[in-house]
């Protein structure tokens, strides 16, 4: 169970500043949902974690431990984008197990962890299953059993949700966070939809612009919002409570 | 019964004047491609009996064997260079880099090949400390480097979009190194296209003359190629010319066609 601090963090394309100066902890095993409008920066936050990206400045550390100079592949953080990124030429099996063999681990290994982790989410029976014979609620399960496959320090996911129908929403929200949680991993989930973000968050981050302007419990801000932008993203929601 | 209206059938429109001008545009370049194809057939037809011995003329069987043989070596060549090359195109940036990619991929088809040739001559021919000139390894090299660029530029192109889709950082994240995202992600996804490039690479192999003449030579059973014969026997002995021309177009269309094949059933 690790711990994510990022202290400072800026990052910039061309003139736009998609980061600008962030600042959050997130806590071992919390479930930590950054929300906020579209283009405020969520996507650049994941994927500079994730060390696609280089920081302009900032610093971040994982158990105190600073990630910046590590790859991608030695920082051990699980990713599902938002298309889920499954390899289209894989089958289920062969996408769960794909970290597990990069990283060789053994024959017997990989088999009872890819069984694991399917049974997990649910997949149970679909292992051959190429990802363009799967609905997006199953891909997304996928895409999560791969990341987690890995035994990662760090769960990032970008919006779990925003590929999947309307009908199995509800079905997919439950099973994401129970999952999540029974893992214990600790996780860093954007959304731009505040219902789901307070349904689902241990901890909700509310970025505008590049900032975190508030991170707060799902009461506390709806108690206390700071400023009027975040009153204003939760505008209708206060009204309906 | 109930006659179902189809979808996907376009009611039949009559045609407009536009439509119909485009239609001929079409037709006179679509024949003006066929005619010399047709034109070889009907000329092989008025002068079968002797065309058909050529066809089992030693020398016939040399380039058949050298042009065919060289061509596959060739494009295996071309393949498992791309491979490496478009990755470092790919992933890596540098001042220049537009410029070398034109040095690779655009100059080396619009190079006259008989330039090429030359080039090789001088460098690796008679005289410099390796010399290689007239032998079965210069019409390799002589080919290559007019062919590779297909091979690179399908390589590049596709390796190029896998790495938009992000499933190449996704690998990393999972943990895997560059050889797994070399040989589990983007090979695997480019299979189509790294056959593409070979087949494009092999028909233009096939078909180059120049760099290969001067370079390697037309020496029989050696280094002598299809269009060589052609070349030098059009006015000594037609027949012989024109049943290395036969030989030559079907194995061509022959091929592509079955490569084309290959690639439809992966896709
Ligand atoms: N590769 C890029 N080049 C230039 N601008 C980008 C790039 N990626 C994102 N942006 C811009 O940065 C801002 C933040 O983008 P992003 O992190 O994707 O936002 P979000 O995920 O919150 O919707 C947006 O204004 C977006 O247009
Ligand atoms: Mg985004």
């Amino acid at each position: 169970m690790s711990e994510l601090r990022v202290e400072n963090l800026s990052k910039s394309y061309g003139k736009m500043k998609a980061l600008d100066k962030v600042n959050l902890t997130v806590k071992p095993s919390e479930f930590l949902v950054v929300m906020g409008p579209s283009g405020c920066g969520k996507t650049t936050l994941l994927l500079t974690v994730l060390g696609v990206l280089k920081p302009d400045e900032g610093r971040m550390y994982i158990d105190g431990k600073d990630i910046d100079s590590l790859r991608i592949s030695e920082r051990n953080i699980g990713y599902a984008p938002q298309d889920f990124g499954l390899f289209p030429h894989l089958s289920t099996h062969d996408n769960v197990a794909f970290g597990l063999r990069a990283k060789a681990r053994g024959k017997s290994e990989v088999e009872a962890c890819v069984a694991e982790m399917l049974s997990l989410v649910g997949l149970e029976g679909l292992e051959q299953r190429k990802p363009s014979e799967l609905s997006g609620g199953q891909k997304q399960r996928v895409a999560l059993a791969r990341a987690l496959a890995i035994n990662p320090y760090l769960l990032l996911l970008d919006e779990p949700l925003s590929n999947i129908d309307e009908i199995t929403k509800a079905e997919v929200k439950v099973n994401l966070k129970e999952t999540v949680k029974r893992t214990g991993v600790t996780t860093v989930c954007v959304m731009h939809d505040a219902e789901d973000a307070l349904e689902l968050g241990d901890r909700i981050a509310v970025m505008h612009a590049g900032r975190v302007i508030q991170c707060a419990t799902p009461t506390d801000l709806l108690k206390n919002p700071e400023g009027e932008l975040v009153r204003e993203l939760l505008h209708h929601l206060v009204k309906i409570q | 019964m109930q006659t179902e209206t189809k979808i996907g059938e376009p009611a039949k429109k009559s045609l407009d004047k536009f439509n119909l001008a485009l239609r001929m545009m079409a037709g006179a370049f679509i024949l003006f491609m066929l005619v010399s194809l047709f034109y070889l057939y009907v000329a092989v037809g008025s002068s079968w009996g002797l065309v058909a011995k050529a066809l089992f003329d030693s020398r016939i069987l040399g380039a058949l064997w050298i042009s065919v043989s060289s061509a596959f070596i060739v494009g295996a060549i071309a393949i498992v260079v791309a491979i490496p090359t478009a990755y470092v195109l790919t992933y890596n940036n540098f001042r220049g880099k537009t410029l070398m990619e034109t040095l690779l991929i655009e100059f080396p088809q619009t190079f006259p090949p008989a330039t090429v040739g030359l080039v090789y001559l001088l460098m690796l021919g008679p005289g410099s400390p390796i010399d290689i000139a007239y032998t079965y390894p210069a019409v390799i090299i002589a080919k290559l480097y007019v062919s590779a660029p297909f091979a690179l530029s399908f390589t590049l192109r596709r390796f190029r979009e896998i790495h938009r889709t992000g499933l190449d950082v996704i690998a990393e994240s999972l943990g895997g190194r560059t050889r797994h995202v070399l040989f589990w992600v983007l090979i695997p996804l480019s299979a189509i296209d790294l056959l593409g490039g070979f087949s494009l690479t092999w028909a233009r192999a096939m078909g180059e003359l120049a760099a290969t003449l001067i370079f390697a030579g037309a020496i029989q059973w050696k280094t002598e190629i299809f269009p060589v014969v052609v070349l030098t026997t059009s006015q000594s002995d037609p027949p012989l010319a024109l049943a290395a021309s036969l030989i030559a177009a079907v194995l061509s269309i022959v091929a592509l066609m079955i490569f084309k094949w290959i690639v439809g059933r992966r896709r």
